[in-house]
């Protein structure tokens, strides 16, 4: 049996295995994207490269067997830099928007498309969990977000945007007037308390996400009741009271402590309440520079300063968002503040390192060209804008079911299986590095339950073993020689005739978005 | 369009076999019958055959031969070897796209006559910039002799129309016709005279039906002397005769009473060598077989052992070849040798492939002769398809029974009984000849079962390639032979271990088989004693670009570049400064006039940064740009990648993005350095040879003309080359001629008799027929 030696753990393995199986048995584990267990290594995406001491260049671990004395390393810079490289290249080509524009625009990066897919199939309380995933009070932005999302609406294009802000809005009044509104799962408590400073928008925000992730939060807000701006500075006819009541007692519903009346800086002192709690969060709005209640803390040009990365200030512990750090002018930013402040105060409290919300690889398309619109149109419905019946009101249910079926669903579909962004982003690869005049993007939706989208292939040809493996009589082939290679159907052919019995399959295996389920 | 006739489809298969690995053969066939591949056609074969939709869709559409689409009635294929490209290929394939007004995303006219493609190499460097339409070659062209080509050709199909007449001239007993001489003055003075009086005499004594005229001068006296044949049919022009190669022109035209073929044969060869130095205006026209000769200056300089007797034995004949040693390497090994035996032999030779990496010979014959099984193959790989490159179509048209012979003993080595030839499609006289002379020995029983009354058996088979370069990597090269795309895979396994049909194979290059013969013959040891240290014995080189006297030539390793370029080939053509030269074609580099010392041996050339590659070699004088020849081998590789690994896909198409952005001017800062890392990149992490190789030309390039680089950045290019980046004008030398403006294609130029001519930039398209056609030189580049 041959010994080697991988990133200097010695390992001995039965011959025939690859370099990738037997730095798996080691615990190492080496990207790949081509690869998959069962199939032939194509040998392909070349992101599994390693260094083998004493060979030139590099090798593909998925496709090289082990050999008695090799030297294999996977953890260089060199290879590293390779693997980047590779991805680098493969994103260069990459046609494709692994969020919707409208969820990569919003602040607090809701979710959107997927909402609204819920909303056309009537799947409600799915709706609400994906929304309060990243909003925590929805009903009161769904009546005065100005909605930036809606401007980066693709069908804008096209007509009129989709209605987001409308559809959230419909989603929230649902599940707020029903008997059970919709209340997350928090975990167990963590024994750890967190004082906000200031109910508003931003500290509400926190309050909901730190007590879903078990810590004990209590609101100081000077008023004498939560809401801060969006009680004090939003027209009552836009924002009824009621509403904003009903969602704020949700939060304190999940067991957040308000204290009214109390006033940092006059009532109680920031570091009284860094030594009273585990953690601090300031996000009272926005504040004179010079005003003594804050003069613990290093200033920036419009507020307190922090690091933009994980809200820390120059107190350990103590953390600020909001208006207070810069003005924010929409509502939706400060609850985006609030939100992944409370990511960082988490990481803060469990003894992680703060890195604050993960910075998640995001592929671009950008403008579309030409007819490229067409390709989502065909999966939307082409009715105009649903308008509500009088100003302020929100949709009914039929209309909101034929807003959401205008939404072209134009993000991907395997967002969060989907390697290539994994890797990229643990690669921190760039999309941009090598650009250039991109491809056309295509979408090939004729099969029932299949969507084929040929400009995020990575052609590794995994999908043609397993139809022909499947002994589909057309199955899939690659079309082309080179940069201009496509993975198609024989004779131009559907996939639907294609693919009659490796559909699934094939969909399973692809390592991209590029062959994907059309409902998700 | 009509529905194709599938019964063509039905005999073919029956003809062919079912298997899955007939699919190539099966394609070849309908693409030469149909003219491209109709669906239906395809979807037959899959009735028919165990030949897949999926594999039948991904293999047409791999390979250049085969078009999905119908093509015109002739395609013109354009040279862009390395050669006709510093000569101007660009131009001439723009000139005839222009000329024929075809269309942006097409590549045929209108009215469906010419289909235009570009293709990597004719090997007919010395005749650059050359294309080829059906099996006529046109060499030494320029953009302005585009419509006369065509017409030319279209008058001889016409000709061929009514006669039906085949592909050779046609020299029919007792038919009448002239042969004309200018004696004018000028022509005197070059040695027609001499001409005509042999002419006469050799009319007079063959008894042939023609008369030899004295006709006024078509002034071309730099061409002098100047012979036309004419006959009923058709008129022929040589320039350059010289006395003695009189009685070979009469010959050739008009068929003398008791004159055998295979004279007659042997005198069109020759005539072919005289035709192709020098140009013919308005056009030069040559048979399909015309090719570069060997260059026999200094003789003393060169060593024959690939091309032993050349120039003195009938390709087609095994009775010559067996006359002059042929066979006996054969026979010494089988009836005196053991394999052991043989491999000893090969490794005191110091034998190394021929075929670019030079891995020693012995050492994979070796590996294939220890590899356990009960079956095993031998593969000659002549899919040379190096742009530039064309020494092993030589030696496969002039050498067959030696490359035979070579294959056989290795065979016989390391045990295999069944061989494949690989030729590639562009060269159909190869295959035909190979084919040829494999029946031969086949009915001389040095193929086949039982050669030489021995119990060794070995059967070869030719398969033509179908247009792919990345088909020359071996592994891609046995997928090809499998029937599948030429995708390479992963080695190990090595082909010796786990080859054809994942059975041990041996496969070697054309050269590499062609030297084994001499070597037996001789003894490894003397073999041994040519070259250096490391790289023994001679390597063929194909020597072309600026240079004065180009063709293939045979040295000992170890011999200078400059001994090459000065003392074979007679210094560079053109008067200017000599530059570079590009050793090893797409793998290459390209080796700068400082280092000319440089010794040609595998080690010294990948010191410099080139590699020994297939053996192209091409000079580049002063006026032809680095960043130019770096964009155009990248152009080449980027086009003939599979497309399998990331690196080679897209890393070779980033690079070439960055060239072309450099090359038209729209360069930005930093792009040199991201090519440098992309450089690096696509070599380190490549899957095969192709893309490991394919950023040499720009790593070399880089490394010894970087300021060329940084120049194109500024958006100058310094050898005004790079058509973005400069511009013609008219110096005061200008006549007021009106040629350029005559000739102008795009109408840059207004006619303006006795004046002082302007060209507008605007308009101007840098196809330099204007700076050709000038007789003042009073075109400006800059």
């Amino acid at each position: 049996m041959p010994k080697l030696t991988i990133d200097n753990l010695n390992i001995e393995v039965r011959a025939g295995t690859t370099i990738l199986e037997a730095a798996g048995l080691l615990g190492i584990e080496i990207p790949a994207m081509c690869f998959l267990s069962g199939c032939k290594p194509s040998t392909s995406c070349m992101l599994c490269v390693v260094k083998i001491i004493g060979k030139t260049g590099l090798v593909p671990a998925c496709g090289m067997k082990v050999e008695d004395g090799m030297l294999v390393q996977t953890d260089t810079q060199e290879v590293a830099e390779a693997r980047r490289a590779a991805l680098e290249l493969l994103l260069s080509d990459h046609i494709g928007d692994c969020l919707g524009p409208c969820q990569v625009t919003c602040p607090a990066g809701m979710n959107i498309p997927l909402m609204i897919r819920q909303i056309a199939r009537g799947g409600l309380s799915g709706a609400i969990e994906t929304i309060k995933k990243d909003i925590a009070l929805p009903a009161v932005l769904g009546r005065i977000c100005p909605a930036p999302c809606e401007k980066a609406c693709r069908r804008r294009a096209y007509d009129q945007p989709v209605a987001v802000c409308l559809l959230k809005r419909y989603a929230a009044d649902i599940d707020l007037a029903s008997e059970q509104p919709y209340l997350p799962v928090c975990k167990p408590s963590s024994g750890m308390n967190v004082a906000i400073a200031g109910a508003g928008p931003a500290g509400l925000a926190a309050a909901y996400y730190l007590q879903r992730k078990g810590h004990q939060v209590t609101c100081f807000d000077e008023n004498d009741r939560a809401g801060g701006m969006l009680r004090y500075g939003v027209d009552k006819k836009l924002l009824p009271e009621t509403v904003l009541d009903k969602e704020t007692s949700m939060i304190f519903g999940l067991g957040a402590i308000f204290k009214g009346d109390t006033k940092i800086g006059t009532d109680i002192s920031v570091q009284e309440l860094a030594v009273d709690f585990d953690a601090v969060f300031i996000a009272t709005g926005p504040i004179q520079n010079d005003d003594p209640a804050w003069s613990s803390l290093e200033k920036g040009q419009e507020g307190i300063a922090i690091n933009s990365g994980n809200y820390e200030t120059s107190l350990k512990g103590v953390f600020a968002g909001g208006d207070c750090v810069g003005r924010r002018k929409l509502a939706v930013r400060a609850a985006a503040h609030g939100k992944e402040a409370a990511v960082s105060i988490d990481q803060y409290l469990s003894g992680k390192p703060v890195t604050g919300s993960e910075k998640t690889f995001n592929s671009r398309i950008g403008k579309l060209r030409d007819d490229e619109i067409n390709n989502f149109l065909r999966n939307a419905s082409d009715s105009p804008r649903e308008v509500p019946a009088r100003k302020y009101d929100g949709f009914e249910p039929e209309q909101a079911q034929r807003e959401a079926q205008r939404c072209l669903d134009c993000d991907c579909r395997k967002p969060v299986d989907c390697k290539l962004r994994r890797y990229a982003t643990e690669y921190g690869a760039r999309q941009n590095r090598y650009k250039n005049e991109r491809r056309l993007f295509t979408q090939k939706a004729q099969h029932p339950d299949v969507i084929y989208e040929p400009g995020k292939c990575i052609k590794c040809g995994l999908c043609i073993q397993i139809a022909a493996e499947a002994k589909e009589r057309l199955g899939l082939t690659f079309i082309g020689r080179g940069f201009d290679v496509q993975v198609a159907v024989p004779f131009g052919r559907s996939i639907s005739e294609g693919l009659k019995k490796a559909a699934a399959k094939c969909v399973q295996s692809c390592p991209t978005g590029a062959l994907a389920f059309k409902n998700t | 369009m009509n529905e194709p006739d599938l019964k063509f489809v039905d005999e073919t298969v029956q003809r062919t076999g079912t298997g899955p690995e007939r699919v190539l053969a099966i394609l070849q066939a309908l693409q030469s019958r149909y003219g491209y591949l109709p669906t239906e056609a395809l979807e037959r074969v899959c009735e028919l055959t165990e030949i897949s939709p999926a594999s039948i869709t991904g293999v047409s559409s791999f390979y250049d031969q085969f078009r999905l689409q119908p093509a015109g009635l002739y395609t013109i294929r354009v040279c862009i070897g390395t050669a006709c490209h510093v000569k101007g290929a660009t131009q001439i394939y723009d000139a005839f796209r222009r000329y024929l007004k075809i269309a942006e995303n097409d590549d045929t006219d209108r009215d469906r006559i010419f289909t235009v493609e570009k293709v990597p190499c004719l090997g007919c460097c010395m005749l650059a910039p050359a294309i080829q339409i059906n099996d006529i070659i046109f060499g030494h062209l320029t953009s302005q002799k585009v419509p006369s080509v065509l017409k030319d050709f279209l008058e001889e199909q016409k000709v061929r129309e009514k006669e039906k007449s085949k592909k050779e001239i046609p020299p029919v007993a007792g038919q009448r016709g002239e042969i004309r001489v200018c004696l004018d003055s000028s022509c005197l003075a070059g040695g027609s005279g001499e001409v005509f009086r042999e002419l006469k005499k050799a009319v007079h004594e063959s008894a042939v039906a023609a008369v030899v005229k004295s006709v006024g001068c078509p002034g071309m006296s730099y061409l002098a002397p100047i012979v036309e044949v004419v006959r009923p049919d058709t008129t022929f022009r040589y320039s350059c005769i010289k006395p003695e190669d009189a009685r070979a022109i009469v010959l050739r035209h008009f068929k003398p009473t008791g004159t055998s073929r295979k004279i007659r044969t042997a005198v069109s060869l020759a005539l072919d060598k005289i035709l192709t130095d020098k140009t013919w205006e308005p056009v030069t026209r040559y048979s399909m077989n015309v090719r570069d000769e060997l260059v026999t200056h200094f003789l003393t300089r060169q060593k024959h052992i690939a091309t032993e007797h050349c120039g003195a034995i009938d390709p087609a004949d095994i009775d010559e070849y067996v006359e002059n040693d042929g066979f006996s390497a054969l026979r010494k090994c089988i009836n005196e040798s053991g394999p052991e035996e043989i491999i000893e032999e090969i490794r005191q030779s110091g034998l190394r492939g021929r075929g670019g990496a030079g891995y020693p010979a012995h050492l994979k014959w070796s590996a294939v002769m220890d590899s356990p099984s009960d079956k095993k193959y031998l593969i000659c790989n002549g899919d040379e398809g190096d742009p530039g490159a064309f020494m092993d179509r030589m030696l496969m048209e002039s050498y067959p029974y030696r490359i035979i012979e070579g294959m056989t003993i290795a065979a016989y080595a390391v045990g295999a009984d069944e061989g494949y030839f690989y030729i590639r499609a562009e060269y159909p006289v190869a295959i035909e000849r190979m084919s040829e002379a494999i029946q031969k020995c086949r009915r001389g029983n040095l193929l086949g079962d039982n050669i030489l009354g021995s119990d060794f058996s070995l059967n070869l088979t030719i398969v033509p390639g179908a247009g792919a370069f990345v088909c020359g990597e071996e592994t891609a090269l046995i997928a090809s032979i499998q029937g599948q795309r030429g995708m390479p895979s992963l080695r190990p396994p090595y082909p010796a271990q786990s080859g054809l049909w994942e059975k041990p194979t041996l496969i070697n290059n054309v050269e590499t088989y062609a030297l084994l013969p001499w070597i037996i013959r001789n003894g490894g040891k003397i073999f041994s004693e040519l070259g250096t240290e490391h790289s023994k014995g001679t390597k063929v080189f194909a020597l072309a670009g600026k240079i004065a006297r180009g063709g293939l030539i045979e040295v000992p390793m170890g011999i200078s570049i400059k001994e090459i370029v000065e003392e074979i080939g007679g210094g560079i053509g053109s008067g200017l400064a000599f530059k570079a030269v590009q050793i090893g074609g797409p793998s290459g580099g390209c080796v700068p006039a400082k280092l000319a010392d440089t010794p040609v041996d595998y080690e010294s050339l990948n010191e410099a940064g080139a590699i020994m590659g297939s053996g192209g070699l091409v000079v580049l004088d002063e006026s032809d740009c680095m960043v130019d020849i770096a964009r155009y081998f990248l152009e080449f590789t980027q086009n003939q990648s599979c497309g399998k690994c990331t690196f080679c896909r897209i890393g070779t198409r980033r690079m070439l993005d960055i060239l072309e952005r450099l090359c038209t001017g729209r360069g930005r800062k930093g792009d040199i350095e991201e090519l440098e890392h992309l450089a690096v990149m696509v070599k380190k992490g490549s899957l095969c040879g192709l893309g490991k190789t394919a950023p040499n030309p720009v790593l070399s390039t880089l490394k010894y003309f970087r300021d060329e680089y940084e120049a194109h950045i500024n958006k100058c290019c310094p050898a005004g080359k790079c058509r973005a980046l400069i511009t013609y004008s008219v110096t005061d030398d200008c006549i007021g001629c009106t040629l350029c403006a005559q000739n102008c294609p795009a109408d840059a130029i207004a006619m303006k008799p006795y004046e002082k001519h302007e060209i507008d930039t605007d308009k101007c398209i840098r196809c330099g027929t204007c700076k050709t056609v000038c007789p003042q030189d009073a075109i400006e580049v800059r």
